[in-house]
């Protein structure tokens, strides 16, 4: 077995207790000696189990045991989510999941050392905890190391996406130890401080924090908390989330409610997809602006493996609900704004892959973009051989839908440009065709039935 | 042992003890109120999907026996 530093994962330094690489296409986790009594424990105990039992950390099975190093290989996610690209409903449940496992951790003498967003992700419909060296023993009446952490990753993005829109947790993207404690307190309302909660977890702590910071001798006083008091200030984190809500209203919450077509060409777009979906026989899909999740469902039942991506939060979270409540396994939904996907981010800029690197590791058999090449080249202004070589990056088969001049949409999207209209004569099929063409090979092309729309389906050079 | 690879922050380590008061003061009144709704039937549903804080220790626990 290789493990030679290049394959070493690039996010996988921080923590001396282990670290994951590749081994060809499988990613697995060394464990260090100086974690080899918490790793025993914790697997003898039956505490690892009972909380692969119970769906809450990743399963993994025993590859190697040597004096020197152990080695577990972990079941595979097919793709891992970041929190700067979860919905609301995500984040939150992201959050409550790790407060669960922390809370079961205590009550069995252990803890979470760390309560890092990033180690939770989705897989099968629901949040799961993927960082299994991240526990470690309790040690009587301490305080829980994590929880500076857990509210700067999880509670602080929370309360203000409350307050200000599931946009702010984008600052998750520039800020990759979560929003530090004195710049929630600052973006809060001061009514805020009327709740106990928000006082307590946040006003509080920025002002102890900023009170002790100066403390570089680390002449640590003895915090002491006893575990029921622990224990109180989980639950009642766990409540308040679980309470929260978020109110905000977008463009596409309800895009199928104001379609510019009717019910009998919606349905013969869904058949006209799930004709051309099926004979692909793809392991793999991906709807980018899939909105809710609507066509992608139509054949959910036929593909092992489906993503769908929006701009909007809202139509991702309807999405992720609809998951919950169908009890889907297959459907990963997350936020993604093609004009401007998720860069890599962290240390040398690798800690957190691009979108597009994990797209391209994904390596989709379908990819659909529905009603979407309007919004790219009209909106956001981008030539159609700048969008196909976009696609062209991670797609072998492309299902993409052009609505035609006619389109009402189209229209009053071209009418906001104003005196600027004529600059976007090329937007018309035969110049859709020439850019893609470049990067793509033409295999099927048709009018949807009852509409002013286009679809294509194009294979990669 | 205990290692700790990151900060985890004195003035957060400190703050609990004052959190964990209120925290407790919120599920104590919590618990009352509950009584309270629960005796006038006015308890609603939780809309959320994501279940409680507490592992359904039945199957953890079979496994600890056998």
């Amino acid at each position: 077995m290789t493990n030679s530093n290049s394959n070493v994962h690039q996010a996988s330094f921080r923590d001396p207790s282990g670290y994951m690489f590749h081994d060809g296409g499988t990613l697995r986790r060394v464990i260090n000696p100086i974690y080899f009594p918490q790793y025993k424990k914790l697997t003898d105990s039956g505490f690892y189990e009972a909380l692969i039992k119970n769906e809450l950390l990743i399963p993994h099975t025993e590859t190697s045991v040597s004096e020197d190093t152990i080695i577990i290989t972990p079941e595979k996610i097919p793709f891992i989510t970041n929190p700067y690209e979860w919905s609301f409903n995500q984040f939150k449940h992201a959050a409550l999941h790790t407060l669960k496992i922390q809370k079961y951790a205590l009550s069995k003498g252990f803890i979470l050392k760390d309560a890092s967003a990033y180690n939770v992700t989705f897989y099968k419909g629901k949040p799961i905890f993927i960082d299994t060296l991240s526990f470690d023993f309790y040690e009587e009446d301490t305080p829980w190391r994590a929880y500076k952490q857990f509210i700067t990753h999880f509670f602080g993005p929370l309360v203000l996406a409350k307050y200000h829109g599931t946009e702010v947790f984008k600052m998750l993207q520039t800020h990759i130890d979560g929003i530090p404690v004195k710049l929630i307190a600052s973006m809060l309302p001061g009514k805020s401080k009327l709740s106990s909660t928000l006082y307590t977890n946040i006003h509080l702590l920025a002002k102890m924090e900023s009170k002790h910071s100066e403390d570089y001798k680390a002449e640590t006083k003895v915090a002491k908390l006893s575990k029921k008091a622990q224990s109180n200030i989980l639950e009642s984190l766990f409540d308040y989330i679980k309470k929260l809500d978020v109110k905000e209203a977008t463009e596409w919450g309800d895009y199928y409610a104001k379609t510019n077509y009717e019910t009998a060409a919606f349905e013969a777009k869904k058949e006209l997809i799930k004709s051309w979906v099926n004979p692909l026989r793809p392991q793999t899909l991906i709807d980018v602006g899939g909105n809710d999740g609507t066509f992608a469902r139509t054949v959910l039942d036929t593909v092992p493996h489906v993503i769908v991506t929006d701009i909007d939060s809202n139509a991702v979270d309807h999405n992720y609900k609809q998951i919950q409540q169908n009890n889907e396994v297959n459907m990963l939904p997350f936020v993604c704004d093609v004009l401007q996907p998720a860069p890599g981010i962290g240390f040398n800029n690798t800690e957190r892959n691009s979108l597009i690197e994990r797209l391209r590791d994904y390596a989709p058999d379908v990819t659909m973009a529905l009603a979407l090449i309007h919004h790219i080249t009209l909106s956001g202004n981008v030539p159609f051989e700048k969008s196909a070589e976009f696609f062209a990056k991670f797609s072998k088969n492309l299902i993409i839908e052009f609505p035609t001049r006619e389109d009402s949409w189209v229209q009053s999207l071209l009418v906001r440009k104003r005196e600027f209209i004529n600059h976007f004569d090329f937007y018309n099929e035969n110049e859709f065709e020439d850019g893609y063409k470049k990067y793509f090979q033409l295999e099927k092309k048709e009018t949807v039935a009852g509409t002013k729309r286009i679809l294509y389906l194009f294979k990669s050079k | 042992m205990n290692f700790l690879y990151f900060d985890p922050g004195l003035g957060a380590m400190i703050v609990q003890a004052i959190v964990a008061v209120a925290a407790g003061v919120i599920l104590f009144s919590k618990n009352v109120m509950y009584k309270i709704k629960a005796f006038f039937g006015l308890l609603k549903e939780d809309e959320d999907t994501y279940d409680s804080i507490d592992i359904d220790e039945q199957d953890t626990d079979t496994h600890d026996k056998q």
